[in-house]
C-alpha cells in the first residue's frame, strides 16, 4: 500500500470532475453524509461492500482532514485502529503513511494494553485519505451541503416508523436518492463556535455551519431526542517561537511499529521521525484562567463537556495547585506550527496569548490561530441498533460525534460499522451487530447503545471486559476472518493473508506443544533459564514461552529444525503463550454472554396493540427502549431508571399476566391452529420470558 | 519463575451450579439439585460411586458422603440425570436427603468444596434451561411465578445480609477493591500522558495486600465452630450455681455441659448448635457472673459478658430460693439482678426470658403465686418458671423459647442463611484466588495484573452488587486530573 503513488494533481483533476452537476446517476445505493473520519470509512466501507455510494461533503480538500491534534492511536484508541484495519478500513494505513513519529504506550504494562500511536502530518494523512476515497471503485464523492433528508412511510415488513428515500441538496432543490443513508455530521449539526465571548454558528472554524433543515428533519421530522455536548481545540503555537531548550525532548521508538496488518513497515524514516516536547503548567496558567473567567462563555455555561480531555480552564479550576502536563506536538514535516495538547480553551485570544507566555519554553510563543470551544447537538444514541441504524427510520444510520463520541479513531470505528450496515440494508442482506465479547467496537457501539452517554464518550480500555482476549496484536485474527467469510468488507487480498498468518501461528503452536522435554533437559538447552519446576515435570515449548525471560527467538535458535521458519512471528507467539490461560478462561463467560446476545427479541413487537393488560408506562418504555436481546443490564440507565420509577416488581406481575393471558388464549392441546397463528403467540410469549430475565 | 503459577481454581470450571431446590425451613425432605459438566463426578464422589453411574432416572439409595474426608452426612436418594434429558438439558443429579437444616447445609457445603462447583444464581436452573430450549409453553407460563418468587426472595434475602455488620464489611471490601482496580486502570489507561505516578501502584500494592489477607481471616472464622453457626444466638446467663448449664443439658436433651453443685463449675463457653422447631439456634452456656479473684474463672466471665452482649436472645437464669417471697420485693430484685447481667444498650429486655430455676425447692402454692404475681410486673421480660431436675415447666419453657427465636427471625427465610453463607463463602474464595492473580503478575503484566483485581470485584460483586466499567471511571476521574 505504501508504494502507492499519490500524485496530487492526479486527485485534483479527479476532484474536478465530480461536481454536483456531473453526477452520473440520480440513484444510489448508500449516500453518506460527512467527510470527516466517520464519513470517509463509511463511504469507503460500503463501496467495499458492494454497494454504489456517494459520499457528500462541503469541501472535498478537507475530505480526511485532523481538526483537532495531528495524532491517530493511544491507549484504548490503538485497539480501535487495528480493528478498523483488520476490518479493511481506511485510518491504519493512512496512520503508516503519514506518521512522523511512532510509539507503543504502555510498552512495559502487557500487551493487552499496549497503545500503538502515531503523530501525524495532517497534510500527508488528508491526501492518503482522499487519494485512497477517489480511487475506490463504486464510490463517487460529491461537493455539496445537504438541506434535508427524504423520508416516507415505513416498509411494512420491517420494524419502524419511517423510512429514508434519499437527500435534498442546498441550493436550490437537488435531490439525489438512495436506499440507505449515514449521516456523519461531526461538530457541524446546530455547531456554535465559542471564543471568549463571542460565538458563531459552525461545526469548524473556516468552515461554513450546516443547514439548520437536517437537524429539524431529525427533532422534528423523524422525533429523534437530540442531546448538547461542547468539545474544544488548543491554539496552535508558531514553531520557531518556542524555545526548546526550556522542554523536555521525548524520543519516538527507534523501530517504527505499522498499525496496518498488511504493512510491514512505515512511509516514514526510522531517523527522520520528528520529536515531541513535554513541558507543564504553572500558577501563572492558573492566575490567568481565574482573571479570565468573566470573559469565557464556554467555560460558564454548564453543557456536559468532558472529563478527560478537559480544557486547561476546567482543569485548573477542578485541580488547582497543580502542573498540569502540556506535549508539545509536530504538525508536519513541512508544518510551521506545534499543537500544544492540554491545552484546549476558549478564553480570548489575548488572553490566550497571556496564558502560553506562563509556560515554560513558551515565554515568547506566538499563537498562529487560537484555540476554540465547540458546542453541538448530537443524537441520544439509544435510538440506535446494534446495526448503528436510527431504529424508528428504515435506512437511516449514524456514526461519529452525532452519536456523542470523542475521538478520530472511535468515529472512524462507528463510520465503518455504519457504512457496513449501510450498504447490507441497500443490497436487502440482513444487519450485523458486532459483540462487545470479540471488538473494542463492539464494546463501543454497545455501550452506547444500551447505555447512552452524558459526555463525550472515549474509549479506554478499562471499558472492554475482555481485555486480555480482545488485544491489538490479535485483531486480524478475531475480525479479519469474519470480516470476509460473514460482513463481505475484507478483501480477498487481506483475507488471505489473515489466513497465512492464523495458519502459521497454530503450526507454530502446535510444534511448541510437542517439543516436551524435562526439566533438566530444559536447563540444558536453555542454560541461562532458571527453572524452578521439579525435576520430574516434563514442561512443553508453550510452558517455557511463559516463562518471563524466554523469547521464541531463543527456542527458535534451540530448535531450529522445527521452530526458525515461524520467526516472523516471535511477538505474537509470545504474546499467545502468555494470555492463551487467560483467554480460556474468559471463553467461558463469552460464550455464555453471546448466548444471552443471541435471545434476540422480535423488533417488530407492536407493544402498544399487544391485547393484554399491560399499562401504558410499560408499554411505553417497552416501545421505547424495544430490547434487541435477552441481555440483562443491570446498568441500564435510561431502562433503570425508568423501571425502578414504576417498580420492578409491577413490571413483572403485568408481564406474568400478560403470559397467563397468551397462554389462556391458546387452544387446547390436540387442537389444531393454523401454523402461523401459533408461531405469533409463542414469540409473543417468548419475548416476555426474555424481558422478564432482562428487567430482573 | 513461571507465570502460569496458581491456576485459580474454581474460576476455570464455574460452569457446576447446585442450590437447594425444595424450599427453606424445615421439611420432611430437601432436594439438593446439581446441574453441569461436574455432575457426574460431584454424584461419584458424594454416592461413593467408584466405578458406574446409576441407571439414567432411577433412584438408587446411598449414603451420602463428605467427598474428602468420607464422614456420612446423611442417607437418602440419588437421581442421575445425564444430559439431554433433565430439566437444564446439562447432566443433572439430584440428591434427596433429610429436610434439616444441619443435613442441608452439610450437604451443601461439601458441594461447595469440590473444583468447579459453585452455587446457583436465583433462577439459574430455569435460566440455563430456558436457553437450552428445554421449556415448553407451560413451563413458559410458569416462568413469571417462578422469577418473580426468585427475585423477591433474593431481595429480602440481599437486604437482611447486607443491613448487618457483615454486609458492611462486605461493601467495606468491595469499596476498596473498587478504588484498587481504579487505581490500576488508571495507571493502564492514563499514566503515559498524564501525572500518575508509580506511587499509585505501591498504595494498590498494599491494599490488595490486605485485602487478602482480611478475606482469608474472615474465611477461617467462618469454618470454625459449628456448623449453624448462623443461627440465633441465645445465650444462657446469671449467677453462679442458678443452673445454666442444667438448663442448656436439659434443653439439648444429653449432657452437653458439666453440672455440679459446685459453683463456678463452667469456666469457659459451652456452645451447642440445636433446631427449635426448625430454626436453628446456637446455645450458649457462660460461666456464672461473680467476681473472683481466680485468673481462669475472671477470663472466663469476661467472655460471658462479650457473649451476652453479642446474644439475640439472653436466657437469664435465677435460682428461685434466692427470691425474696414478697412479689413486689421480689420484681425489683429480678429488675437488679438483670441490670447487673446485661448491658446497658439491652433495656428494656425485650432480647431476653427470665428463667425461674429450682422450683421444686419451692413450697405448695408459692411456685404459681410467684408465677402470676410476676406477671403482672410491668417491665420484666418473660418469665418462665421451671425445674431442671424434675423438669416441671420445661415444656412451656419451650414453647416461651420457641416463640421468641420464631419472632427474631420474623422472616420464614431464617433458615436460608446457612446456604447463603456456603454461596459467600465460594464468592469470598474465588476473590481470595483472583488476588493472587495480581500479586502474581504485578510486575510481569499489568493487564494480568489487573484483570485479578477486577474478577476480585467481580467475585466479591455476586454478593454486594455488580460493579460496572462506569463506575470505576468515575473514582478515575475524581481521583486524578486527567488532562488527555
Amino acid at each position: 500500500m505504501l508504494t502507492k503513488k499519490l500524485s496530487t494533481l492526479h486527485s485534483f483533476l479527479l476532484l474536478a470532475s465530480r461536481r454536483a452537476g456531473h453526477l452520473a446517476r440520480q440513484q444510489y445505493d448508500v449516500i453518506v453524509v460527512g467527510g470527516g473520519h466517520a464519513g470517509a470509512e463509511a463511504a469507503a466501507a460500503a463501496a467495499r461492500m458492494g454497494a454504489e455510494t456517494l459520499l457528500v461533503t462541503q469541501k472535498i480538500h478537507t475530505i480526511g482532514v485532523l481538526s483537532c491534534n495531528p495524532s491517530l492511536g493511544g491507549i484504548g484508541k490503538g485497539h480501535l485502529v487495528k480493528e478498523i484495519d483488520a476490518l479493511d478500513g481506511l485510518c491504519g494505513r493512512a496512520g503508516d503513511w503519514a506518521g512522523i513519529y511512532f510509539s507503543i504506550l504502555n510498552r512495559k504494562k502487557g500487551p493487552a494494553v499496549w497503545g500503538p500511536r502515531a503523530q501525524l502530518d495532517r497534510q500527508r494523512y488528508r491526501e492518503f485519505i482522499q487519494a485512497e476515497l477517489l480511487g475506490t471503485p463504486r464510490l463517487t464523492v460529491l461537493e455539496g451541503s445537504v438541506e434535508e433528508l427524504q423520508v416516507t412511510e415505513p416498509n411494512p415488513e420491517e420494524p419502524g416508523h419511517h423510512r429514508v428515500t434519499g437527500i435534498r441538496l442546498a441550493n436550490g432543490s437537488h435531490q439525489i436518492s438512495a436506499r440507505s443513508v449515514v449521516l456523519t455530521t461531526g461538530t457541524f449539526l446546530s455547531g456554535s463556535l465559542f471564543m471568549g465571548q463571542t460565538t458563531s454558528p459552525g461545526g469548524r472554524i473556516g468552515d461554513a455551519p450546516s443547514s439548520a433543515g437536517l437537524s429539524y428533519t431529525l427533532q422534528e421530522r423523524l422525533g429523534l431526542r437530540v442531546g448538547r455536548l461542547r468539545t474544544g481545540t488548543p491554539p496552535r503555537i508558531v514553531k520557531d517561537s518556542v524555545d526548546f531548550s526550556l522542554v523536555e525532548p521525548h524520543l519516538p521508538d527507534k523501530h517504527p511499529t505499522p498499525f496496518s496488518f498488511l504493512n510491514t513497515h512505515v512511509r516514514c524514516k526510522p531517523e527522520e521521525q520528528l520529536l515531541c516536547y513535554l513541558t507543564c503548567t504553572t500558577p501563572g496558567v492558573e492566575r490567568v484562567v481565574r482573571e479570565s473567567l468573566h470573559l469565557n462563555c464556554h467555560i460558564q455555561q454548564d453543557t456536559k463537556g468532558p472529563r478527560y480531555c478537559p480544557s486547561i480552564e476546567s482543569r485548573v479550576l477542578r485541580f488547582p495547585g497543580r502542573a498540569h502536563q502540556v506535549w508539545l506536538e509536530p504538525e508536519g514535516v513541512n508544518s510551521d506550527l506545534l499543537y500544544p495538547q492540554g491545552l484546549s480553551m476558549t478564553m480570548p485570544p489575548d488572553m490566550q496569548l497571556l496564558l502560553i507566555r506562563e509556560i515554560p519554553g513558551m515565554q515568547r510563543a506566538e499563537i498562529h490561530t487560537p484555540g476554540y470551544g465547540v458546542q453541538y447537538d448530537f443524537v441520544c444514541p439509544t435510538q440506535l441498533s446494534p446495526a448503528l441504524q436510527v431504529k424508528s427510520t428504515q435506512g437511516l444510520f449514524l456514526a461519529g460525534q452525532i452519536n456523542g463520541t470523542t475521538g478520530y479513531e472511535e468515529a472512524a470505528a462507528q463510520g465503518l460499522w455504519a457504512g457496513v450496515n449501510a450498504a447490507r440494508w441497500a443490497l436487502s442482506m440482513p444487519p450485523l451487530a458486532l459483540s462487545r465479547t470479540e471488538s473494542y467496537i463492539g464494546v463501543l457501539i454497545d455501550d452506547l447503545i444500551s447505555r447512552g452517554v452524558t459526555e463525550p464518550y472515549r474509549m479506554f480500555t478499562s471499558r472492554a471486559e475482555f481485555r486480555a482476549s480482545l488485544r491489538p496484536d490479535n485483531a486480524d485474527l478475531r475480525l479479519t476472518l469474519k470480516g470476509f467469510e460473514e460482513v463481505g468488507c475484507v478483501s480477498s487480498l487481506r483475507y488471505q493473508e489473515a489466513v497465512r498468518v492464523r495458519d502459521s501461528l497454530q503450526e507454530a503452536l502446535a510444534a511448541l506443544q510437542t517439543l516436551t522435554l524435562s526439566a533438566p533437559n530444559w536447563t540444558k538447552k536453555l542454560p541461562n533459564i532458571r527453572i524452578s519446576e521439579v525435576k520430574t515435570t516434563s514442561l512443553t515449548g508453550v510452558d517455557l514461552l511463559q516463562y518471563r525471560d524466554v523469547s521464541f527467538e531463543m527456542l527458535a535458535s534451540a530448535f531450529p529444525e522445527c521452530l526458525s521458519r515461524f520467526t516472523e512471528f516471535s511477538q505474537r507467539l509470545k504474546i499467545e503463550a502468555v494470555y492463551r490461560f487467560h483467554c480460556e478462561l474468559q471463553k467461558k463467560e463469552i460464550e455464555r454472554i453471546q448466548k444471552e446476545e443471541n435471545m434476540a427479541l422480535p423488533q417488530d413487537i407492536d407493544y402498544f396493540s399487544l391485547p393484554v393488560s399491560l399499562s401504558q408506562e410499560v408499554r411505553e418504555i417497552l416501545d421505547r427502549f424495544r430490547p434487541s436481546t435477552g441481555k440483562r443490564r443491570e446498568d441500564h440507565a435510561e431502562t433503570n431508571q425508568t423501571i425502578r420509577r414504576i417498580e420492578k416488581r409491577s413490571c413483572v406481575q403485568e408481564m406474568h399476566l400478560y403470559l397467563s393471558e397468551m397462554t389462556d388464549k391458546l387452544p387446547c392441546k390436540g387442537v389444531c391452529i393454523p401454523q402461523n397463528v401459533q408461531n405469533n403467540k409463542l414469540k409473543c410469549l417468548r419475548t416476555c420470558a426474555i424481558f422478564m430475565f432482562y428487567i430482573r | 519463575m513461571s507465570i502460569c503459577d496458581g491456576v485459580p481454581v474454581g474460576l476455570a470450571d464455574a460452569e457446576t451450579i447446585f442450590a437447594l431446590s425444595s424450599g427453606h425451613g424445615r421439611c420432611g425432605v430437601a432436594v439438593v439439585r446439581v446441574s453441569g459438566p461436574a455432575s457426574a463426578t460431584a454424584l461419584r464422589s458424594m454416592a461413593g460411586l467408584t466405578r458406574s453411574l446409576p441407571p439414567p432416572r432411577t433412584a438408587l439409595l446411598r449414603s451420602i458422603t463428605e467427598p474428602q474426608s468420607k464422614e456420612v452426612l446423611d442417607r437418602g436418594l440419588v437421581l442421575w440425570f445425564p444430559a439431554p434429558h433433565s430439566f437444564t438439558g446439562e447432566d443433572s443429579v439430584e440428591f434427596h436427603i433429610h429436610g434439616g437444616p444441619a443435613v442441608i447445609t452439610a450437604v451443601l457445603q461439601a458441594l461447595g468444596s469440590m473444583p468447579g462447583m459453585r452455587p446457583a444464581e436465583a433462577g439459574e436452573f430455569t435460566r440455563r434451561a430456558f436457553q437450552a430450549e428445554k421449556l415448553g409453553l407451560t413451563e413458559v407460563e410458569g416462568l413469571g411465578d417462578l422469577i418473580h418468587a426468585e427475585t423477591e426472595a433474593q431481595r429480602r434475602q440481599a437486604l437482611r445480609q447486607m443491613s448487618g455488620d457483615l454486609g458492611r464489611l462486605y461493601q467495606d471490601w468491595s469499596h476498596k477493591l473498587k478504588r484498587c482496580l481504579a487505581h490500576v486502570e488508571a495507571f493502564i489507561d492514563f499514566s503515559e500522558d498524564e501525572l500518575i505516578e508509580d506511587g499509585v501502584l505501591t498504595q494498590v500494592d498494599k491494599s490488595v495486600c490486605d485485602l487478602q489477607a482480611d478475606i482469608e481471616r474472615h474465611l477461617k472464622d467462618e469454618r470454625r465452630g459449628e456448623r449453624l453457626r448462623s443461627g440465633v444466638q441465645v445465650v444462657i446467663a446469671g449467677a453462679t450455681n442458678a443452673g445454666k448449664s442444667s438448663l442448656l443439658n436439659t434443653i439439648c436433651q444429653r449432657p452437653a455441659a458439666i453440672v455440679s453443685p459446685i459453683a463456678g463449675t463452667t469456666r469457659d463457653v459451652v456452645e451447642t448448635a440445636l433446631d427449635i422447631g426448625g430454626f436453628p439456634v446456637l446455645l450458649t452456656d457462660t460461666a456464672g457472673l461473680r467476681d473472683s479473684p481466680d485468673l481462669v474463672e475472671r477470663e472466663g466471665v469476661r467472655r460471658a459478658r462479650e457473649r451476652v452482649e453479642q446474644a439475640d436472645l439472653t436466657l437469664v437464669v435465677v435460682d428461685c430460693a434466692h427470691l425474696p417471697s414478697d412479689a413486689q420485693e421480689a420484681a425489683a430484685f429480678l429488675l437488679a439482678h438483670l441490670k447487673s447481667i446485661l448491658p446497658e444498650t439491652a433495656f428494656p429486655p425485650t432480647r431476653c426470658l427470665l428463667v425461674l430455676n429450682k422450683t421444686d425447692l419451692l413450697h405448695g402454692d408459692q411456685r404459681q403465686k410467684l408465677d402470676w404475681e410476676l406477671r403482672r410486673v410491668c417491665g420484666l421480660p418473660p418469665v418462665c418458671l421451671i425445674s431442671c431436675h424434675t423438669n416441671e415447666g420445661l415444656q412451656d419453657f419451650v414453647t416461651v423459647l420457641h416463640n421468641s427465636v420464631k419472632t427474631l427471625c420474623g422472616d420464614p427465610l431464617s433458615g436460608a442463611p446457612t446456604l447463603t453463607q456456603a454461596r459467600h463463602r465460594a464468592h469470598l474464595q474465588q476473590c481470595v484466588t483472583a488476588l493472587a492473580q495480581y500479586q502474581q503478575y504485578r510486575d510481569t503484566d499489568l493487564a494480568l495484573a489487573a484483570e485479578g483485581v477486577r474478577l476480585a470485584l467481580t467475585s466479591l460483586g455476586r454478593i454486594t452488587g455488580r460493579v460496572g466499567p462506569e463506575e470505576i471511571l468515575d473514582i478515575i476521574f475524581k481521583d486524578f486530573c486527567i488532562g488527555k
